[in-house]
């Protein structure tokens, strides 16, 4: 039974479409090359698949949460270091959708609709896991704020229209002294660093930003001072799903191909060994149950109850689902899975594990929310007592 | 294991070290870039007396591992042409007869001649599928058709060890012989681009009416079963002996990163999770290194350890890819970077590391599972 709806069953067919004529065919060659796929920009404008998170107020899609996790998943099935590319942009967006005023709003979503990106500028060198850690200041002036800094690893970071650049604003308030801004591409003393070589997710552009004396108006802060920690936690949160949505995607991708690898080395035989049977079955296993457990935190979302420990389980478990569904299928496809793409998703699925906060980041929070609980008395005989 | 072994071992290490250390590490990143063979590195290695190991009495397998291991906590496509050289030695040193010993070993250990073993097909499992190679007797001589695939060592070795099924695909008839490259009939397929391991060439080897004298059969047609399987272990133990020093190097730098990198204002070796994965790769390394010690030192004494090597091969099929998973996981960001941004602390990248392990690692045909082996002997 399908339990999507007509419009959702619509919406993951053209993503598909869209997937095997534009993402497919190029992904081999630009994850080899490391070049970015500037191409798909275009590409995707026509279907404004860039705005399917920005508000039709605004011009966007306003696709629910599990419809963007639909998408998000068929092009992780293409290729994840492209579909990364679309979710750090969708990431950015978040921030405005949860603090930004109406100017604000209308200021980054429109680029995002004619087929501009966005990034996300939350890591520094000093502040990877520790998101408190950061250094970068923005000091307050007649004008409206000077920023000074360096931000790492910033997705999209060389392409982005349009950036949220946390820095602190009270560097002695600690995480509640830093606030967050939206800044422009070309605003003067913001410029882009190295570009990293990354082992996966290769033509996803990842760079280093240095801000240098950089001054933007009063009404580029998002929110009040103070809100950046609150602003980047739940940005984060929404944008986490997203992670796990690319993963599933990623995993399909790795049995597909290992079961078509099956059907040619073993042709005529409709079923192989148990020992293979069952690695086939365990990968089917993670991968359905990671889909679910994304769908479900979406359904949350969707209903407007709390997904903050849904979403860090979410995203743990579908890129851990995914490393192990990708080396299992490097696994039983041998020398062939090593010639093969099978090795870019082993690549791209371990860079998963990492980034939109490490899967220990993620473990922290389920294990605090798990530790938070009520009691339960949990012995028969003492709740009887009781 | 005695005294004198036990001090053979350490010398070999010493000397495995030190060439890792002069030798490799310069060329290493390089090589991983270019995929270009390192032909001088071979003739090194020969001078180095580490290129055939495995020929040598009693100590010999665990010398091989131990060098294979060293030499992998700093480059393992060298280890990897090392142990397809080694082992295609090691199948006429232990299979061949007088003449072929006589022809061949000296070459392959001092560095003249490059060996190679074309072993897998296209089907299932050799011996049957629809490239299968088969020999057939013709007056005297030879005569096979058919392709090998996924060779190591293939295009620059100067000799090859295969098997090839007699008179028709079948997977128990298959015998063993050797070829040399330049055979007329033998030609290797373009270079394929592999996840790791840049600079051990992999190739497919196709055989068109090559004929060979009856006197290049490795054993007689009988023993082929036994011999592959014998191949199959000893090739197994030195790709375990790779993974493992692998997995030892990607400790050693992922330690060193944890605790350079400072976090919540302390360096991240301090935290419980990031002990715990140091702790696990650190644990699973040494195991499995056990197992690779014991099952060398039953080859050397002479004694079966098919068994134990594929135990050994079941165990890192398992955790061996887990080994640079966590590793990676420990450095975060700085782990996936395949050159280190020069805003952190400059350590080796274990990016490479990462896609080397895949190599190491593989199983050479889908429905090979060490499993099954294992099982049979219980």
């Amino acid at each position: 039974m399908n339990l999507l709806t007509q419009e959702q069953t619509e919406i993951q067919k053209t993503a598909k479409a869209f997937v095997a004529q534009h993402i497919i065919p190029n992904a081999a060659a630009y994850d080899k090359s490391g070049e970015f796929h500037v191409f798909l920009l275009e590409a995707a404008k026509p279907g404004k698949i860039f705005g399917m998170a920005i508000p039709k107020a605004y011009g966007g899609l306003e696709y629910s949460p599990l419809t963007q996790a639909l998408v998000l998943e068929e092009w992780g099935y293409g290729c994840c270091g492209m579909a990364t590319t679309l979710a750090a942009s969708i990431l950015s967006m978040d921030s405005v959708l949860i603090a930004g005023n109406e100017g604000q709003k209308k200021q980054f979503f429109t680029p995002m609709l004619n087929g501009k990106i966005g990034a996300f500028a939350l890591t520094e060198p000093s502040a990877g896991s520790d998101v408190g850690g950061g250094k970068a200041t923005a000091v307050k002036t007649a004008q409206g704020y000077t920023i000074n800094g360096s931000k790492c690893w910033i997705t999209n970071g060389g392409f982005a229209e349009v950036f949220i650049v946390f820095a602190q604003t009270d560097p002695k308030a600690g995480v509640k002294g830093i606030s967050a801004f939206i800044m422009e591409r070309g605003t003067p003393g913001f410029t882009v660093g190295q570009e990293e070589d990354k082992l996966g997710l290769r033509s996803s552009n990842t760079v280093f930003l240095r801000l240098d004396e950089v001054k933007i108006p009063a009404s580029s802060l998002l929110g009040k001072e103070g809100d950046g920690m609150r602003i980047a936690m739940e940005t984060l949160d929404l944008a986490r799903p997203a992670i796990a949505a690319l993963a599933v995607g990623l995993a399909q991708r790795a049995l597909d191909l290992c079961v078509a690898h099956m059907h040619e080395r073993f042709p005529g035989k409709p079923f192989p060994g148990q020992a293979l049977q069952f690695k086939l079955a365990d990968m089917r296993i993670q991968i359905e149950s990671a889909r679910q457990v994304l769908h479900h935190m979406m359904a949350l979302r969707d209903a407007g109850k709390p997904f903050s420990e849904e979403s860090a389980m979410s995203k743990t478990y579908a890129t851990d689902a995914a490393m192990s569904v990708a080396s299992s299928a490097m696994r039983l496809m041998g020398s062939a899975g090593y010639t093969s793409e099978v090795g870019k998703l082993m690549r791209d699925a371990k860079v998963m594990q990492i980034y939109e906060g490490t899967n220990q980041i993620q473990r922290l929070v389920v294990a605090r929310a798990v530790l938070a609980r009520p009691k339960v008395a949990v012995h028969a005989e003492k709740a009887v007592a009781k | 294991m005695n005294i004198s072994s036990t001090e053979n071992l350490q010398r070999i290490q010493a000397s495995a070290a030190a060439f890792a250390d002069e030798f490799l590490e310069p060329i290493a990143i390089d090589l991983d870039r270019t995929g270009n063979f390192p032909r001088a590195l071979v003739a090194e290695l020969a001078r180095q007396q580490l290129l055939s190991l495995p020929t040598e009495k009693n100590t010999g397998f665990s010398a091989h591992v131990e060098t294979l291991q060293t030499l992998s906590q700093v480059c393992p496509a060298v280890a990897s042409i090392l142990n397809n050289n080694a082992i295609a030695a090691y199948a006429i040193f232990k299979w061949g007869t007088d003449a072929q010993k006589n022809a061949h070993l000296a070459g392959l250990a001092e560095g003249q001649n490059i060996g190679a073993l074309a072993l897998s097909e296209n089907g299932p499992a050799i011996g049957i599928g629809p490239d299968a190679l088969v020999g057939v007797f013709s007056s005297g001589k030879i005569v096979l058709n058919g392709k090998k695939i996924f060779v190591r060592n293939a295009g620059v070795a100067d000799l090859y060890v295969g098997f090839a099924s007699i008179g028709a695909p079948d997977a128990m008839s298959i015998t063993g012989f050797i070829a040399p490259a330049e055979t007329p009939g033998i030609s290797v397929g373009a270079i394929q681009l592999t996840m790791g391991l840049r600079g051990c060439p992999v190739a497919d080897v196709t055989f068109k009416n090559v004929s060979l004298d009856q006197t290049s059969l490795l054993g007689t047609v009988k023993d082929g079963p036994a011999i592959l399987a014998d191949l199959l272990g000893a090739l197994a133990l030195g790709e375990a002996a790779q993974t493992i020093g692998i997995g030892k190097a990607a400790a050693k730098h992922a330690a060193a990163a944890a605790r350079h990198r400072i976090q919540f204002g302390h360096p991240i070796a301090s935290l419980q999770a990031i002990q715990q994965l140091l702790a696990e790769i650190a644990t699973d390394s040494h195991l499995a290194w056990l197992g690779v010690c014991h099952a060398a030192q039953l080859a050397d004494d002479g004694a079966p350890f098919g068994v134990e090597a594929s135990m050994v091969k079941s165990f890192l099929g398992r955790f061996g890819q887990k080994l640079l998973t966590d590793a990676i996981q420990v450095e975060g960001g700085m782990g996936i970077c395949e050159v280190v941004p020069p805003h952190f602390q400059g350590t080796l990248p274990l990016a490479r590391l990462f896609r080397d392990m895949a190599g190491t690692t593989l199983l050479d045909a889908p429905g090979d599972f060490p499993e099954v082996l294992v099982a049979a002997s219980l």
